[in-house]
């Protein structure tokens, strides 16, 4: 296996490995060690089908159930609980229509975030197989919140050191005007903000690196509308081309990122006459990042 | 006087003018061609005071009374009602505190925007003249939106050129989380059309007339629209379309927000004191038909 890196320190492209099959200890060491030194790895030619690919995920950890498998219903859902789906297609293989509420609400992926930071305790990897691609657009583009860290100048650390916000999944969907009633009521209480920390610690590199997400509504002990214009200036700051990586995706493409230290968002595409199937099974995280609120 | 380009091709800086004292219909004429040429002037050491400030801007239309004026209570106003106090500062001159309602108001600032965009004529010019500035901070940056139009490939070219927007304020502050604009004001946060491509009616270049006060596209679904325009405004903002101006004192800087967006930039608010008073040029024409319901009210 042989990793070619993509710019220094962020992204690189692994060649010389099936990963449809049963990997090897060391292998599996070697794709972690990618990944702390890389943060998102590019893997090409990996023909995944749904049980193949949660069978090489579970070699990272234990699988998070899908939020969008989780809150809809079980006879409207296309794949398994552990697989997120992330197409433009519905539970008949047909393409959602305009006014489609996942479709509507599946525009909030468009915006930066890093996965399942709505949950007290958020996503590490997340791997996504591409398994039908458009002819143009839809790209996913990764932004490095190590290095966009590390240009910040000394003031704003040291402003930011210890402050905790506020993710839900209500925020960065409100924003765009889809409404949080439109997850229906048996979903309302997944919706509650979670709190972590702004800057998070790398366990196994002790590099520190910006936690943003368009998840992020608050920051506590902060008047909201100043949380989230600073939250937003922080965001534009940490997503300049020089931290940006735009990944143009072939079938059977997987990408591996760690959403402790990326953020991610996918780019438009025609989306209403041109497929696009992707699937994306994620790996939780071991620890939550600050003390949760207690219940009110 | 002289307008030579800074560092920016949209900016010109001008030179060789009092602008406190009244101006001769050539030198007026001399600064509206300099307007269509660049979009942003810059004038250096004009110490206006209120009354100067607006009749240095009636030279270029008739000044409109701000938003936030038409909101007050009068017994709340400082200064006349044309002239918008850009300010950290209260009536009585003591920093707003973390939480005043008005610096929560204020911060939608923050976001690019083209100024009374939520009106159905929109505005004209913007004069901005700099009273007190703070250390650190507090820039005002500018886009320019003719640049912004041209850079689109021709297939995005297509797909805005007829495309009709929705502008409120209370999208723009909807989305900082901030929506107490008390008692009777409901009716003047209700949205107004604009076209999203505009032509400008000198030059006739064309630019996009995008704003933070957008909510929607007339016929598309909503988060699709606010995706669609976050996207525009990203591309819009770039860096290369990009300028900063960075306050001293006396600073006059006029802008056309016809072809501009601007943003207001973060500085220590609570610490240091600002104080910067707007005029605007009203807009002279709609840029697209209002809603039947709305052009009623």
């Amino acid at each position: 296996m042989n990793i070619t890196p993509l710019s220094p320190d962020f992204g690189g492209e692994v060649s010389g490995i099936d990963l449809t099959r049963p990997l090897t200890p060391s292998q599996v060491a070697a794709i972690e060690a990618g990944m702390d030194r890389f943060a998102v790895l590019v893997f090409h030619e990996q023909h995944f089908d749904d049980d193949t690919q949660l069978a090489f995920s579970r070699n990272f950890g234990e699988l998070e159930i899908s939020s969008g498998g989780e809150m809809a219903r079980p006879e409207e859902r296309r794949l398994k609980l552990e697989m997120a789906d992330i197409s433009n297609l519905d539970r008949n293989g047909a393409m959602r229509a305009k006014d489609d509420t996942v479709r509507l609400g599946s525009l909030g992926n468009r915006l930066w975030h890093s996965d399942a930071s709505f949950r007290a305790v958020p996503a590490k990897y997340s791997l996504l197989s591409a398994r039908v691609v458009p002819g143009s657009g839809g790209n996913t583009e990764f932004a490095d919140m190590r290095a966009s860290y590390e240009a910040l100048d000394a003031a704003t650390q040291a402003e930011i050191e210890d402050l905790v916000t506020e993710h839900s999944n209500v925020y960065s969907r409100e924003v765009i005007g889809f409404p949080k009633e439109a997850y229906g009521a048996h979903n309302q209480d997944k919706l509650r903000p979670v709190r972590h920390r702004l800057v998070r610690t790398h366990p196994v590199t002790g590099r520190k690196s910006l936690y943003l997400s368009a998840h992020i509504g608050s920051i506590v002990g902060w008047p909201v509308p100043e949380a989230r214009a600073f939250i937003r200036d922080l965001t534009e700051h940490a997503t300049q081309r020089q931290f940006v990586h735009a990944h143009v995706w072939r079938p059977w493409d997987l990408v591996i990122w760690d959403n402790r230290t990326t953020m991610h968002r996918a780019r438009r595409y025609d989306d209403l006459r041109e497929v696009r199937d992707m699937r994306r099974s994620t790996i939780r995280g071991d620890a939550m990042t600050a003390p949760q609120q207690e219940a009110a | 006087m002289q307008i030579a380009p800074v560092t920016a091709s949209f900016v010109g800086e001008v030179s060789g003018i009092d602008i406190s004292a009244p101006l001769s219909s050539a030198q007026v004429a001399a600064i509206e061609a300099g307007m269509d040429r660049y979009a942003i002037l810059v004038f250096h050491d004009q110490k206006l005071t209120d009354e100067q400030q607006c009749a240095f801007s009636r030279n270029f239309g008739e000044l409109e009374v701000t938003l936030y004026g038409q909101m007050m209570k009068p017994s709340e106003r400082r200064g006349p009602p044309e002239i918008g106090t850009i300010t950290n500062l209260d009536a009585v001159g003591q920093f707003r505190a973390r939480d005043d309602n008005r610096r929560m108001y204020g911060l939608g600032n923050r976001l690019w925007h083209s100024d009374a965009s939520f009106r159905a004529v929109g505005a004209g010019y913007s004069l901005l003249s700099a009273r007190v500035v703070p250390r650190v901070g507090g820039n005002t940056e500018y886009a320019d939106m003719r640049a912004a139009y041209d850079a689109l490939d021709d297939k995005t070219k297509a797909e805005v050129e007829d495309l009709v927007t929705e502008h409120s304020i209370a999208f723009s502050r909807g989305v900082l989380g901030f929506d107490d604009y008390g008692e009777g004001n409901a009716d003047k946060v209700l949205p107004v059309r604009h076209r999203l491509v505009r032509t400008h009616p000198v030059t006739g270049r064309k630019s996009l007339f995008l704003s933070a006060h957008i909510g929607g596209i007339v016929g598309w679904p909503v988060p699709e629209a606010r995706a669609f325009i976050r996207d525009l405004t990203e591309q819009a903002t770039q860096p290369e379309f990009r300028y900063a101006h960075q306050w001293r004192v006396n600073d006059l800087v006029m802008w056309d927000n016809r072809m501009t967006m601007h943003r207001a930039r973060r500085y220590h608010d609570l610490q240091e004191a600002r104080d910067l008073r707007r005029t605007s040029i009203k807009g002279t024409g709609l840029t697209a038909e209002q809603a039947p319901a709305l052009a009623a009210a």
